[in-house]
């Protein structure tokens, strides 16, 4: 199991790549429900605003 | 031919409700291909020989790399069919490519200089393909940077179509740039016919080729629906989407 984490000498390259590469991934996931819920929020008001 | 569907397409409320229904199949799909590009790429691809265990990057730089193009390419392609027929729907595409495009641009740039330290000894090199890709990522900036900057949106959408139209330049010089020029870079990998890699190293690269792709499309249809709730606040579907 160590051996695996270690990839012959390369595994703090190669475990920070993995890392920031698939961070970068959910935190798109994470901000692009950010906007949506953002704009459905901004929506909404300006909908009641209209009544 | 039959245009309909591109008439259906440029239509907000019908582009809202595709969007809505295909997030989740995007999604899911990404999600279990990743998962198993993952371990093919991790635990089943045997080590390379010259790079060992290092070559293992390839499996998130190279399918984050090739998709930054990608999406300069489609925000490129949103932004003329929006310029040429006048279509919001593309516009507001072209706008949702760009904060996704810039992120995997960082991604390729900070995955790919992790690989250039062991490699090469040094984490940046001012090499024409790491140079093309870090303009690629000025470009995106701009792009962004030039909508913020101007309110009325439908100046925005025109001014902000022609930057990402002719950006597109940077697209083949940075694909070429390994075989134009003398670059530290290696070149593309032939995964196919004459393949430069086993196929059980070969699989798990495509899998996250596809897997990455459907991320973005899925990304892509959350962010374009914040999008259309934004420029049409005001419309009666977005009433009827809300309540």
């Amino acid at each position: 199991m160590s051996e695996f984490f270690a990839m012959s000498g390369y595994g703090t390259y190669i475990w920070w790549s993995y890392g920031i590469g698939f961070g970068i991934v959910v935190l798109n996931v994470v901000l692009a429900r950010r906007a949506l819920a953002d704009a459905k929020l901004q929506a909404r008001r300006r909908l009641e605003m209209s009544k | 031919m039959n245009w309909t569907w591109f008439h259906r397409f440029g239509s907000a409320p019908y582009m809202y409700g595709f969007a809505q229904r295909w997030t989740p199949w995007f999604g899911g799909a990404a999600l279990l291909l990743m998962l198993l590009g993952l371990y093919g790429g991790l635990v089943l691809a045997p080590p390379d020989y010259q790079q060992k265990d290092a070559y293992r990057i390839i499996y998130v730089h190279a399918p984050v790399a090739s998709l930054s193009l990608m999406i300069y390419t489609a925000m490129a392609v949103a932004a003329a069919v929006g310029l040429i027929w006048r279509m919001k729907v593309a516009h507001a595409a072209a706008a949702a490519s760009a904060p996704i495009g810039a992120w995997i641009t960082v991604a390729t740039l900070v995955t790919g200089s992790l690989w250039g330290k062991p490699m090469w000894g040094a984490y940046w090199v001012w090499d024409p393909r790491l140079t093309s890709e870090l303009f690629l990522l000025f470009l995106y900036f701009g792009y962004m940077g030039l909508r913020a900057a101007i309110e009325d949106p439908q100046k925005a959408d025109k001014a902000s179509a022609v930057l990402a139209i002719v950006g597109v330049v940077n697209v083949p010089i940075i694909k070429y740039s390994v075989n134009w020029w003398n670059s530290l870079h290696q070149p593309a990998t032939r995964l196919l016919g004459k393949a430069d890699m086993v196929w059980s190293m070969v699989w798990p690269l495509l899998t996250m080729f596809l897997a990455f792709m459907l991320f973005f499309a899925a990304v892509l249809l959350i962010r374009l629906r914040a999008e259309l709730l934004r420029r049409e606040r005001g419309a009666s579907w977005v009433r009827e989407v809300l309540s």
